[in-house]
């Protein structure tokens, strides 16, 4: 057993969110990513003197929604308070945040790993907002500051330790990026900073109950780097103490080009919050009521749906998972499957038709062509055998996205792809078949009953793709085995 | 609390600002005025009393989600000592 065997690595998160709101947390700049800088700002945003903040009721709105949803305790009271911190991209002084009460208190989110679920405990979340950015490399001698992002509205949703490796890690914030993209409170984008975790890492020997001395890594913002800070990070752990050394408490930023992590400069880490009330903002007080009619119109749960589609639809784990990746594809496949019983035939025409058209399109199942009636009709079809699955796919398909507006019976026929069970017609096309190839037909007769494909590939051709393949294959049975 | 040459020096590393000695001993002696001040206050009996946070019973002033009042890039900038024709500028943070 390897050294590192012996020890297990002990993680918990920091998850900042930022949330889908139009305008900032406490004052009404636009939020959107990407603007020219220094152009989403105003006074309260520049910390001018003698604004005052005022709080965006879409945050709150936000914050217990996803409470609602990882069954925290929601706070019918709670406060704002000031962080305060000396930084060029925090023009006030201070962060304004929630440090005495929090707007949700507890909850979990069940996150599915490969030998099985487990259930990830949250300690809290709160409401807080963002700072502004700090350009550190583009003039020489100084840093440019731009405060279009000053203000954006946040939430911290902090773990308990309950992780226990990168894979863990990986599970939680892919189904925490799910869940509040399934809520619509955040778009979960890494890439333009939606979604960031701060990692905090310790190690202790198996058994052990009492937790290490733990480091924290910041500001990780893809999944690959939080992977791989925590692997380093565990093994620098593991070795600091199996060399008899001691791991500090530590502020830790990761650094993707040599794959390792080393301590914040000192300056910038100067841990003395001296937090206070924010005399500004007046106490939040939410309503029964007003959590009531959340609760009523929450989506349903990714997980739930997740377990539905493989126990209710009888779909495999991986299509199931492919079909509840974004809650706009689960209900548009709820919505074909109240029309249709054949769900592995929606499952598929999603998959391997829908999906691939909108990543291709780069467009979304908004404005896919095809309306859900005909998409159903389409099924029909081939559930009825009126049009063979492999017609169906290739020819009709790709005739109803040119012509959106057309039944698909019409269509199939105008194609000439209506499917013939006239058992005339079919026993005249098998004959036909059976008496062209009169040695295929003898070694079949000896044995090689493979050969059937040959034959039905032959009837398909024959029939341009009109015979029903399990009619055929019945007729093609009988006469062979005479 | 005392005001001693360490509690100087950590306030002035976290407001990040370099006193002369001239301004240390002068600031002390504000400070302990500011400190024997509300010593003062420290001679009333608070025990039963829950601390006073907002000087109004005004809950829950809340903002629709809209966008408005922003400043144009040329007046936010207006007012900084030190600008880029997008940017503020300030000293150098890290030396990357």
């Amino acid at each position: 057993m390897s050294i590192y065997d012996q020890y297990e690595t002990v993680i918990g998160l920091e998850i900042h969110v930022q949330l889908a709101t139009k305008s900032k947390a406490f004052c009404s700049d636009d939020t959107t990513f990407g603007a020219s800088p220094n152009t989403h700002v105003s006074a309260i945003s520049l910390g001018h003197p003698g604004t005052l903040p005022r709080l965006n009721k879409k945050q709150i709105e936000y914050a217990v929604k996803l409470g609602l949803a990882l069954g925290s305790e929601i706070s019918l009271k709670s406060y704002f308070d000031r962080k305060n911190y000396f930084y060029t991209d925090l023009p006030k002084g201070y962060q304004i945040t929630q440090d005495r009460l929090p707007i949700c208190i507890g909850g979990e989110l069940e996150v599915r790993l490969k030998d099985g679920n487990k259930k990830i405990r949250i300690h809290h979340i709160h409401m807080e907002e963002d700072a502004g950015k700090s350009i550190h490399d583009q003039d020489p001698k100084n840093t440019l500051v731009d405060l279009n992002r000053a203000g954006v509205p946040l939430l911290e949703i902090v773990s308990e330790p309950d992780l226990r490796s990168a894979e863990e890690v990986d599970a939680f914030m892919t189904g925490m990026r799910q869940l509040v993209r399934y809520l619509e409170v955040s778009d979960g984008n890494m890439q333009e900073g939606s979604m960031r975790c701060d990692v905090n890492v310790s190690v202790r020997k198996k058994g052990d109950t009492t937790l290490g001395q733990r480091c924290e890594i910041k500001n990780l913002n893809s999944m690959r780097y939080a992977r791989k800070a925590i692997e380093f990070e565990t093994s620098r752990q593991i070795d600091l103490i199996e060399s008899g050394g001691k791991v500090a408490q530590e502020t830790l930023n990761f650094n993707p080009s040599t794959g390792k992590t080393a301590p914040i400069r000192d300056k910038e880490n100067a841990h003395d919050y001296r937090y206070f009330p924010e005399p500004d903002l007046p106490p939040v007080i939410i309503s029964k009521a007003f959590i009531s009619e959340l609760e009523k119109a929450q989506p349903p749960h990714p997980l739930a749906l997740f377990n539905q589609f493989q126990k209710k639809y009888k779909l495999s784990e991986y299509d199931a998972n492919l079909l509840t990746e974004e809650k706009l594809t689960a209900l548009f496949f709820i919505d074909l499957a109240q029309h249709s019983k054949n769900y592995k035939a929606i499952s598929n025409l999603i998959i391997n038709k829908i999906n691939p058209y909108l990543s291709e399109s780069n467009t979304g199942l908004n404005d896919f062509p095809i309306s859900k009636k005909h998409l159903s009709e389409f099924i029909q079809l081939i559930d009825e055998n009126k049009v063979s699955n492999s017609m169906a796919y290739q020819r009709l398909f790709p005739e109803m996205l040119k012509n959106g507006e057309k039944a698909p019976l019409d269509l199939a026929e105008k194609l000439n792809l209506i499917q013939s069970s006239d058992s005339d017609f079919l026993e005249q096309i098998v004959d036909e078949v059976l008496a062209k190839n009169p040695d295929k037909v003898a070694t079949y007769k000896k044995g090689k009953k493979g050969l059937i494909g040959f034959f039905m590939g032959e009837v398909m051709r024959a029939s341009k793709g009109k015979a029903d393949p399990k009619k055929t294959n019945g007729l093609l049975a009988k006469k062979l085995n005479v | 609390m005392q005001i001693d040459e360490k509690l100087i020096s950590r306030l002035e590393n976290l407001a990040r600002l370099k006193l002369s000695s001239e301004e240390r001993h002068k600031i002390s002696g504000d400070l302990n005025e500011i400190l024997k001040m509300v010593g003062k206050l420290e001679e009333l009996d608070t025990e039963d009393v829950e601390p006073l946070v907002y000087i109004n019973e005004e809950v829950n002033s809340l903002r629709i989600d809209e966008v408005k009042h922003q400043l144009s890039n040329e007046k936010a900038l207006k007012n900084a000592p030190d600008k880029d024709d997008q940017h503020f500028k300030v000293p150098k943070v890290i030396n990357l």
